[in-house]
């Protein structure tokens, strides 16, 4: 989905672009004009708005990146608190994913989880205990790794 | 994926704890540079408690000098970890009494060292002296009465040893600090559901605590999602709900309880089953965006589908 809103950034990008070539064009021919005309008539000064066709071009293009961008981004962080926690239980690490493809830094999983781990009541000779009898039973087959 | 050393090891299952100290040589080769980062130190902290875990005792050490270096043998959170350190290392009963006399001492000196407080609560549980860590623990939540960890702690303390209605109180203590925690929600709704099973004296207590499980699991899946451990709990509270009505017919109007009328727990029971289902059908098929389950849960989940599908 990612080079539809990239084809059609650089398209609006190449409008506004266009559109800039052309006002500029347009006001260097004025000043031509009215360099031309003050040595012949002195008195009648050129009205030097821009017309309207360029004008247009310049907004629809505008429109046109801002179109491109946004479908571009990627889907918004949910906002509400089920939504969310139901994102975390249900995706995990995945749904939190950087535009780099890592997961973000700020990605917790659920931050009450400490509440049942209870860190600083930790039981360090249980686990130690556990973890041996782990290893004993071969690892679960990943103890080679 | 790899876990992260930014979060406490404690519940990742062993193979990733060992993962997670494997990673020792390189974390401490990379300490020499002289800028901090941001993650430095909660790294080494859960690195030594990864490694401690995993019996790597020699990069453990290497870690907390780092840490006292940094932080000085007088910060709190470091005498905890060098009190941690001890204890993993004590060989016998005798040690661990010298390590709980080096407490007994710190405490002397500042008896509102909660670090140091809650090490000493957690080594008298792992000697066994429960109801010594259970007096020491209603005094630290005397003086602290805002820690929701230790009213957890506490909670589970008395859940070990079958004093159901007093694990429960402690958890709505908990809930009452953070009233968002779902799976604070699903656990005391568990906790009220083994009361609930154990408890033999039948019709009153029994009822009430399945009604107040009922609400826990569903206050849960309100907070949350999807929650399989919500869903999980509400099926087995309606199905057991379900039995017991068809079992006694009229019995439920005490008014001092309310339980849902049988139409909406039919309903309840409808609603958990469709969503088990759906969260076990895409969980086994590794649907995008549903494989955050925990396997074993969802193994569960399956097993108690089809039990139900058998009994129907």
């Amino acid at each position: 989905m990612t080079w539809i809103s990239n084809t059609i950034t650089v398209f609006g990008g190449l409008l506004l672009a266009h559109a800039c070539y052309s006002a500029q064009e347009h006001a260097a021919l004025q000043s031509f004009r009215a360099a031309a005309t003050s040595t012949l008539t002195s008195s009648t000064p050129v009205a030097s708005s821009l017309p309207v066709d360029i004008a247009i071009e310049t907004i629809a293009a505008t429109l046109v990146i801002v179109l491109g961008l946004v479908l571009g981004t990627r889907p918004l962080r949910p906002i509400q608190w089920r939504v969310w926690a139901g994102k975390i239980e249900r995706e995990g690490e995945e749904g939190f994913l950087g535009n780099n493809g890592e997961v973000e830094k700020d990605y917790m999983g659920n931050p009450f989880t400490y509440l049942e781990s209870r860190p600083s009541f930790v039981d360090i000779r249980r686990q130690r205990k556990e973890f041996a009898e782990w290893i004993k039973n071969g690892g679960g087959g990943t103890g080679k790794k | 994926m790899a876990p992260s050393l930014l979060f406490n090891p404690a519940k990742l299952p062993p193979s990733e704890a060992l993962q997670l100290a494997q990673q020792a040589p390189v974390v401490l080769q990379g300490s020499s540079s002289p800028s901090e980062t941001v993650d430095q130190w909660a790294t080494y902290e859960n690195l030594l408690l990864a490694c401690l875990r995993t019996g790597d005792d020699e990069a453990a050490a290497k870690c907390m000098d780092q840490l006292e270096a940094r932080f000085g043998p007088d910060n709190e959170r470091v005498m905890a970890l060098r009190g941690l350190l001890s204890e993993a290392q004590a060989e016998n009963n005798g040690e661990l009494e010298a390590v709980l006399k080096q407490y007994d001492a710190i405490l002397e000196g500042n008896s509102t060292n909660l670090p140091i407080t809650k090490r000493r609560i957690a080594l008298l549980r792992s000697m066994g002296r429960v109801s010594d860590a259970a007096t020491a623990l209603v005094q630290l939540l005397d003086f602290s009465p805002t820690d929701a960890e230790a009213w957890s702690e506490l909670s589970d303390l008395y859940f070990t040893q079958g004093m159901y209605s007093q694990a429960i109180y402690a958890l709505e203590e908990a809930l009452l600090l953070s009233p968002n925690a779902w799976n604070i929600h699903a656990r005391l709704g568990e906790v009220q559901y083994m009361a609930a099973t154990t408890s033999g004296s039948g019709g009153g207590s029994q009822q009430k605590y399945l009604a107040e499980a009922l609400k826990r699991f569903a206050r849960s899946i309100e907070l949350c999602d999807d929650y399989l451990r919500g869903y999980y709990g509400l099926k087995l509270v309606t199905t057991r709900l379900l039995k017991e009505q068809a079992k006694q017919a009229k019995q439920t109007d005490d008014g001092e309880f309310t339980l849902p009328d049988p139409k909406t727990i039919e309903r309840l029971d409808e609603l958990a089953t469709a969503k088990l289902s759906e969260i076990v059908r895409h969980s086994t098929l590794k649907d995008r965006g549903w494989r955050g389950y925990d396997e074993r849960e969802v193994a569960a989940a399956r097993e108690l589908l089809s039990q139900n599908g058998i009994e129907r």
